[in-house]
């Protein structure tokens, strides 16, 4: 009896051991897609490969993707013969002057790793379009290139040039987040228009924006977005532009701000930016803003 | 007892535990089905020699044809029956066959396709963030020998792929389906009232080329106003009509399209096999006779306001053909009635300075308009009010306004008007409460 219980005993875990090898019916082979889609390469993906992928790694989808963009928006795909021009102009409009004023250590390390292109622009249920937007200074996507023309393609206007000048205004509005997240932007920046913030900036335009001391109506959202539109909007306008915009603000705006302090807010914020330039990252500012400025003329003019 | 427990449970462990059979409904796992699926369909895709010819029905309603090549490499050559462009010329795009939730095929860089689905409604004419509610990107439902099945996925239109003959291709290439597309002249014609005489009658038409939607109108027996609206799409000889047009003995299920005459701006068409035109003409059909007076009394019955256009007068088929847009900050024209007492105002309205609000700068002041007994609306000018400019949009729409003909007035809606010169019919504006 004490042997046969002992038997059992024995038995009985083993029996539930082998009796549960069941086979995996789900054999795991060849999942479809997995490591990304796959196409037959053409010009266009060696092009990019060739330009950005092997000196900068960074990669550029240009191909259909609705998990890249807003799932719930209409958006479509950029046309094929839009995409090296583009990248081209990203690549001498910031690129380029970033390279030749901070080296490409520099670069090659803060960049983002990954553009989304997509033709058309973003509709918001407000009625405004997104031209741009950027994760985790990683990824920057970069909407309407159906529209894009520079100089050198036929049928160009200079009515054309907003459309490259607001792609290279949400690059550089881009790469300043991810400059400001790497080394925060002085605390006496927020300070110089702080209470006139407002998530309802969307009702303003550029002009009572920058009445009230703000560069664009984007820079009224908050000091992070203030920071960036700044050196964005300086970068891209060069500086005469930027102090066309500073001279051309007149009378008084609706929350009381005279022209004079708006003057002197948007030159403290000025000031401001070219020292975190050059304290944070040992760059000269109006040298930057020289040569980004003169790549964007050579694309317009 | 404790033993009896451990016997019962030995027993039921030997028999419970040995069920080794795998009952999986499908012989192969999800992955190998998958692939064999997808790869069904590129074979299918890229198997047809002539190409496919496609049909899609957009969420808006419009049926749109095209023609789509695959070949092994992810690219597609297509033509589409949108516009005379598309029509001629072959455009080159890449596509890929994706696992998503279900096998899917998805147009990926901009092509015909995708125009109906782009978000700017200028490239398509329906919403601006939403165009004509159509896909590019479509779950693969069925696979025949000679037709595949597909859903989009965002919009969920119906796309139907059938294989072509070199014939249906050549119908392309040969520029057939261009011919057909001369069609979309016909809102080329300069006057607002287009007629066509079919079997003795004289039909008014009217076309909405975004919705394809064709409308004819015309008087009966008794002197009364018909109307007969359908949905059209475009087939290799000229349009065919979702739902036949009968008037008595009459029946018309298509349009042949033969041509659009340039020099008389006239569209040549056969309907039942005999040669008919689209041309214009200078007078509706029937005049509404208290049109002019309805409209004028209808914004001093609700509230006093005004009528609106933002498009001001389209002359000779050219929208806002004044200029009324270039102007800086111009928001809309307006015709109020009885303004002040005894006085009417034309004027465009202007937003603000500071972008929150609409002002008038200036307007002409018409004398109430005179209604006359065969439906027409006269207006005069009794002053104007600021300092009118005497050249420019806002001068030459005052004028537009003043001819000595005057206006008919047609009632599109219960709060729209489209106001046609009665001296021509080629300038008129569509006025909206």
């Amino acid at each position: 009896m004490r042997i046969r219980k002992a038997a059992l005993f024995i038995t009985l875990p083993l029996l539930i051991i082998l009796s549960c090898r069941k086979e995996d019916p789900l054999k795991v082979d060849d999942i479809p897609g997995l490591g990304g889609d796959t196409w037959v390469k053409g010009p266009i993906d060696q092009w990019l490969y060739d330009t950005l992928t092997v000196p900068f790694n960074i990669a550029t989808k240009y191909k259909w993707d609705q998990f890249e963009l807003e799932v719930n928006k209409t958006i479509v795909p950029p046309k094929e013969e839009k995409i090296i021009p583009v990248m081209r102009t990203v690549k001498k409009m910031w690129i380029d002057p970033y390279i030749a004023q901070a080296g490409e250590l520099f670069f090659k390390k803060y960049s983002p790793k990954f553009f989304v292109l997509a033709g058309s622009a973003s509709w918001n249920l407000d009625g405004s379009i997104t031209l741009g937007t950027a994760e985790g200074g990683r990824k920057v996507v970069l909407y309407l290139l159906n529209d894009f023309l520079n100089k050198g393609m036929p049928g160009y206007q200079l009515k054309d040039s907003s459309v490259l000048k607001e792609m290279a205004h949400v690059i550089h509005h881009e790469f300043t987040h991810i400059l400001d997240q790497t080394i925060r932007r002085q605390i006496e920046f927020d300070k110089v228009t702080a209470g006139f913030y407002t998530s309802d900036w969307i009702n303003n335009s550029d002009a009572t924006a920058r009445n009230d001391g703000f560069v664009t109506a984007y820079a009224l959202s908050q000091p992070g977005e203030d920071f960036a539109e700044m050196v964005s909007m300086m970068l891209i306008e060069g500086k005469s532009g930027f102090d066309n915009i500073v001279n051309g603000i007149t009378g008084t705006s609706v929350r009381g701000t005279t022209a004079a302090e708006a003057k002197a807010k948007l030159r403290q914020k000025e000031t401001l930016v070219v020292s975190y330039f050059r304290d944070s990252w040992g760059i000269d500012f109006y040298s930057l803003q020289t040569r980004v400025r003169t790549a964007i003329v050579n694309e317009i003019y | 007892m404790k033993k009896i427990f451990l016997y019962i449970l030995f027993v039921g462990t030997l028999f419970s535990s040995c069920q080794k059979n795998n009952d999986t409904v499908f012989d192969q796992s999800p992955d190998v089905r998958l692939n064999d699926a997808l790869a069904k369909y590129q074979s299918a895709l890229s198997g047809s020699p002539a190409g496919w010819n496609a049909t899609i029905r957009t969420g808006n309603g419009g049926v749109y044809h095209f023609h789509f090549r695959f070949n092994e490499s992810n690219r597609v050559f297509m033509f589409a029956d949108i516009d005379l462009e598309t029509a001629t010329t072959a455009r080159e795009s890449s596509y890929r066959l994706k696992a998503l939730q279900t096998p899917s095929l998805i147009f990926d860089t901009y092509s015909y396709l995708h125009m109906l689905a782009d978000p700017d409604a200028g490239v398509n004419g329906g919403t601006y963030g939403q165009g004509l509610s159509s896909d590019f990107e479509f779950s693969l439902d069925s696979l025949a020998t000679d037709s595949i099945k597909l859903t989009g996925r965002f919009n969920g239109t119906k796309l139907t792929l059938v294989k072509a003959t070199q014939a249906d291709l050549d119908a392309w290439q040969n520029g057939q389906w261009a011919k057909v597309l001369a069609f979309e002249n016909v809102n080329k014609i300069p006057n607002y009232f287009r007629r066509i005489t079919i079997a003795g009658v004289t039909y008014e038409v009217r076309v909405n080329l975004i919705a394809r939607i064709i409308t004819f109108t015309w008087v009966n027996g008794s002197g009364n106003l018909q109307t007969f609206s359908t949905e059209y799409n475009y087939n290799s000889t000229g349009i065919a009509f979702t739902t036949p047009f009968v008037n008595g003995s009459t029946t018309v299920n298509s349009l042949e399209v033969d041509g659009w005459d340039t020099n008389n701006l006239l569209l040549k068409v056969k309907v039942n096999g005999n040669a008919a035109t689209i041309a214009g003409a200078t007078q509706p059909l029937k005049i509404d006779l208290t049109a002019p007076s309805r409209w004028w009394q209808y914004a001093i019955d609700n509230g006093g306001l005004y009528w609106i256009s933002v498009n001001g007068f389209t002359i000779n088929g050219v929208e806002d053909a004044f200029g009324l847009k270039t102007m800086g900050k111009y928001y809309y024209l307006i015709y109020w009635p009885e303004y002040d007492p005894g006085n009417d105002l034309l004027a465009p309205v202007f937003l603000n300075a500071a972008g929150n609000g609409l002002e008038l700068l200036y307007g002409a002041a018409p004398d109430t308009p005179t209604f006359t007994g065969d439906g027409r609306a006269i207006f005069t000018l009794l002053g104007n009010y600021g300092p009118h400019p005497n050249s420019g949009p806002a001068a030459l729409t005052r004028a537009q306004l003043l001819i000595p003909q005057g206006y008919y007035f047609i009632q599109t809606s219960a709060t729209t008007y489209d106001m046609v010169s009665a001296s021509d019919a080629k300038a008129w504006v569509s006025w909206q409460f």
